[in-house]
């Protein structure tokens, strides 16, 4: 895969958010792919790796505000799974690649473009360190 | 045997105009697994939904992936089509190549697309149907609480044609809402009159519940009544177990309990003040009042109209000198910008303070100092008696009521009211509302507006007698759960619970309708035994390994 | 239950260098509980490994499968065809699982992949505390249900060690609550204090012959 960045978009808020940047013709890097999924708690560390697996060279977990999850806990168990995730990536001395929870409302597609490009960025620095 | 799947493709009346439809429909039609590929205007359409199910009966497609909006737009449309051909709505995917392909980006993205119809067909070749099956449900409704709130939502739920039970745990209904019968003028006593006569309307006095099972439109509740047992079914509970003040002294006034001015008569609440005035026999007649409100909570709704009712009264009846210190007065309620008027006019001196005044006992009379945020000084006014702040709190129980329908409180230990995805009166369990002051507001517009949409969704959920429910659509396998109970302790909808599924062994059972598709318990198992339908491992899985091969 | 907890990536990884192909092996039963081994941890653990010998340039294939008790050879037994196919099996059972694992399939290298730590129960979610300390000379029923051996920092026998704090905490860790406070308040409640005055002689873990053996009555 070539630079692939996967997104897995709460349909409560970051799918929606996308929708509207999209709307509003607010540019994204078109490397990013989005997964629509239930709730970020949804989300388990084992998609997180296996995209990684399958050559992203970033993931993203997008979830609703704090305090604001639909599903009461699902974007703080989602954050958690993410630092695990992190944690298990570091163990095995891979950085570069992150895997990053942004979080947002529906009505903030800015906050969508500007994770999507605060990854992008993040992984272009990394690649020029190297 | 090998999915049929026919592609739908969506060209929006000519609103994506940078992606190359011919040629995205040939590489489709090359993914494996595509029966048919089919470019459709304006799919969405009737005359469109007509040609989409035409081609889905004649190609004989079990599943189908439609390329045009968002999901979140028009899923529920395309689900209907499929339905109208014969086929069930879960058998549908969508890939968003226009908010998220077409309008996100400028220039050719005819390929982006190609891999974003890729991950559906991916996704679309695991796709398993849902089966609904109508439920029967209760239409009992228990309303827990005997006060204002709970005795106006019981009768609201009788005329819509529900059947509610009251449950107070006092002897008699209506022990605390006197407040209300003086500061709004409703008349508690002759409602809760109606509701003891309404056929409809059972009132449960000296009673408790104890314990409560089961899920929306099916609960079962266990509840104590003078020492006997007694078992009811539910489709839906309402709390309106209300609230309870205690004067704001220890907190932060700096003024000891035990101060002798506060034992005596000198520092009062809103309701004590109530009392002085309409006492026949006092012969107290304070010269000067002070009344202090709307430190401790930002709402302060309800302390302005008790202040204002009550200056006003003080004003006629004693024509004392009336000094009121709060942060903001809000006379956003009905009627309360008039009587503020009022009270400006009759010589009732407000002063506007940004931190809690400082309040000393001198000579037997109370001082109360504050920097007025108008005029930039310090003011000191020295008065006979002082109305002082009053905290809100829940009632007593709440937190032992909620550990029983395990539903969360609030950082004040009120109902939760922070999350704004779970409308003001619904709870995170279907089928648990909750109305009036144990949210933490007092503020009656809002309590009358809370108990019309709790009444509402009730009504919408049990007038049937019977809720469609999407069976199985999340479900623990009975081979795989190893009955760990991680899903129990993390479903934050209540919906899991240790069951056996034909006298089996123990394992987790999900209630399909308290179940709100989240898919928490599926991430979380251990065992890997949840399969939510739709986010199923394998289905993400998939979509990621579609990403990959692109 | 028995509780484990995966081992260190570092040791896993040493472990596994010298081979290319492996099967990482799962139990469903205890360490599927205290989400150590099961089926969600082999699918992680197997994904880690993946990438980290990628990142290497020296790619491995990994082969996954959980059974129900690795501690029983009839359930390991299935496991043939894939452990034939490998050069070594990863094993996340407990202690006992591993062994069975590696008697089973004698010509194969099996590695453990979690410690084994303890007996204990979920306190809450997520988060096992050790309550047995399987000395095979139980004596719960007279310290009112309360194992002070293992739930005594000090594994005390006979009453607390005078360094208990205020509220009944622990003097090593004031988070945990003193064993033998426990006890007294439990027994206090059956009325049965009187047991607190009893000297109980060392325990003799010689009693315990090593390996142990539990022969239940002929069925």
């Amino acid at each position: 895969m070539n630079g692939r960045i996967i997104a897995f978009c709460c349909e409560h808020s970051a799918y929606p958010a996308a929708d509207l940047a999209g709307k509003l013709g607010l540019h994204y890097p078109e490397t990013l792919r989005i997964i629509r999924v239930p709730c970020a708690g949804r989300v388990d560390v084992i998609h997180m790796l296996r995209a990684l697996e399958k050559g992203a060279s970033a993931v993203l977990v997008l979830g609703c505000e704090d305090g604001a999850c639909h599903h009461i806990t699902g974007n703080i168990r989602a954050r958690e799974r993410v630092k695990h995730c992190d944690m298990l990536l570091r163990e095995i001395g891979i950085d570069g690649r992150p895997v990053v929870m942004f979080n947002l409302s529906p009505n903030a597609p800015h906050k969508f473009v500007k994770a999507a490009n605060e990854i992008t960025k993040i992984i272009k620095e990394s690649r020029e360190a190297r | 045997m090998e999915a049929r799947i026919g592609v739908f493709i969506c060209n929006c009346g000519g609103g994506m105009k940078n992606i190359d439809f011919d040629a995205a429909g040939a590489k489709v039609a090359k993914i494996r697994g595509v029966t048919c590929v089919n470019l459709i205007s304006d799919l969405c359409l009737e005359e469109g939904t007509e040609k989409m199910a035409a081609r889905i009966r004649a190609e004989n497609l079990d599943k189908v992936v439609v390329a045009g909006c968002s999901p979140q737009f028009k899923e529920h449309v395309f689900r209907n089509v499929l339905e109208n051909a014969g086929l069930d709505g879960h058998l549908l995917c969508m890939a968003n190549i226009r908010e998220q392909c077409s309008w996100a980006h400028d220039g050719d993205v005819t390929e982006k697309a190609v891999d974003l119809v890729k991950m559906a067909v991916y996704k679309a070749r695991l796709l398993r149907p849902v089966e609904k099956q109508d439920i029967a449900v209760d239409r009992k409704v228990l309303v827990v609480g005997g006060g204002f709130s709970a005795v106006a939502s019981a009768l609201r739920l009788s005329r819509v044609g529900l059947r509610p039970t009251v449950l107070e745990k006092e002897a008699v209904l209506g022990t605390s809402s006197e407040e209300l019968q003086r500061f709004y003028g409703f008349d508690v006593s002759s409602m809760i009159g109606a509701a003891e006569g309404d056929a409809n309307i059972e009132v449960l006095t000296s009673a408790r519940m104890t314990a409560a099972k089961g899920a929306a439109g099916d609960f079962l509740v266990t509840i104590m009544r003078e020492g006997e047992e007694i078992s009811r079914k539910y489709g839906a509970i309402v709390f309106a177990t209300g609230y309870r003040t205690e004067l704001a002294l220890d907190s932060g006034l700096g003024l000891p309990a035990e101060n002798e001015a506060v034992s005596g008569p000198k520092i009062v609440s809103q309701e004590q003040l109530f009392d002085m005035l309409n006492d026949p026999f006092t012969d107290t007649k304070p010269r000067t009042i002070g009344f202090v409100f709307g430190f401790s909570d930002e709402n302060s709704r309800f302390p302005t109209l008790a202040t204002l009712n009550n200056a006003l009264a003080a004003k006629k009846e004693w024509d004392s000198e009336i000094y009121v210190f709060c942060r903001d007065v809000e006379v956003d309620s009905e009627g309360v910008e008039k009587l503020y008027r009022e009270a400006r006019e009759c010589g009732v001196v407000f002063l506007k303070c940004e931190a809690l005044p400082r309040i000393a006992v001198d000579n037997g009379r109370i001082a109360i100092e504050a920097e007025d945020v108008f005029l930039g000084e310090d003011t000191v006014v020295a008065c006979d008696l002082l109305v002082a702040e009053e905290l809100l709190f829940p009632t007593e129980g709440t937190a032992a009521l909620s550990s029983l329908l395990n539903i969360r409180l609030d950082s004040r230990g009120f109902y939760q009211d922070e999350n704004v995805h779970l409308y003001p009166v619904a709870s995170e369990r279907k089928g648990v509302f909750f109305v009036g002051g144990c949210r933490g507001d007092l503020d009656m517009g809002r309590v009358l507006t809370d108990i019309s949409s709790a009444v509402m969704s009730i009504d919408k959920l049990l007038s049937s007698g019977t809720i469609t429910a999407e069976i199985e659509r999340v479900k623990a396998d009975p081979q795989k759960c190893v009955a760990c109970l991680t899903c129990i302790r993390v479903c934050p909808h209540g919906a899991v619970q240790l069951g056996r599924v034909d006298g089996g062994k123990e394992i987790a059972v999900i209630a399909d309708l308290a179940c709100d598709a989240c898919g928490i318990c599926a991430a979380v198992c251990p065992a890997k035994a949840i399969d939510f339908q739709g986010y199923r491992d394998d289905q993400l899985l998939a979509q990621i390994e579609a990403i990959g091969e692109s | 239950m028995i509780i484990a907890e995966r081992k260190p990536m570092e040791e896993i990884k040493q472990a596994m260098a010298l081979y290319k192909k492996v099967l990482v092996a799962g139990c469903g039963t205890c360490v599927t509980v205290c989400w150590a081994g099961g089926e969600k941890e082999v699918g992680i653990l197997a994904s880690q490994l993946r990438l980290a010998r990628s990142a290497e340039g020296n790619e491995i294939v990994t082969l996954e499968a959980t059974v129900e008790r690795q501690c029983e050879k009839e359930m390991v037994a299935e496991l043939e065809d894939k452990v034939a196919e490998v050069e070594a099996v990863l094993s996340l059972a407990c202690g006992s699982g591993v062994q069975v694992m590696a008697e089973l399939f004698e010509d194969k290298p099996v590695f453990p992949a979690v410690n084994t730590t303890f007996i204990g129960m979920p306190q809450k979610e997520g988060l096992w505390v050790e309550m047995c300390g399987a000395c095979g000379d139980c004596f719960l029923d007279r310290t009112g249900g309360i194992c002070p051996m293992v739930r005594c920092a000090k594994g005390l026998l006979n009453g607390p060690c005078g360094g208990t704090r205020k509220g009944g905490k622990c003097e090593i860790d004031p988070d945990k609550d003193c064993a033998w406070v426990l006890v007294y308040r439990r027994l206090e409640k059956q009325g049965r204090l009187d047991l607190m005055r009893q000297y109980y002689t060392p325990k003799n873990f010689r009693a315990v012959k090593r390996p142990g053996r539990v022969q239940a009555a002929k069925a």
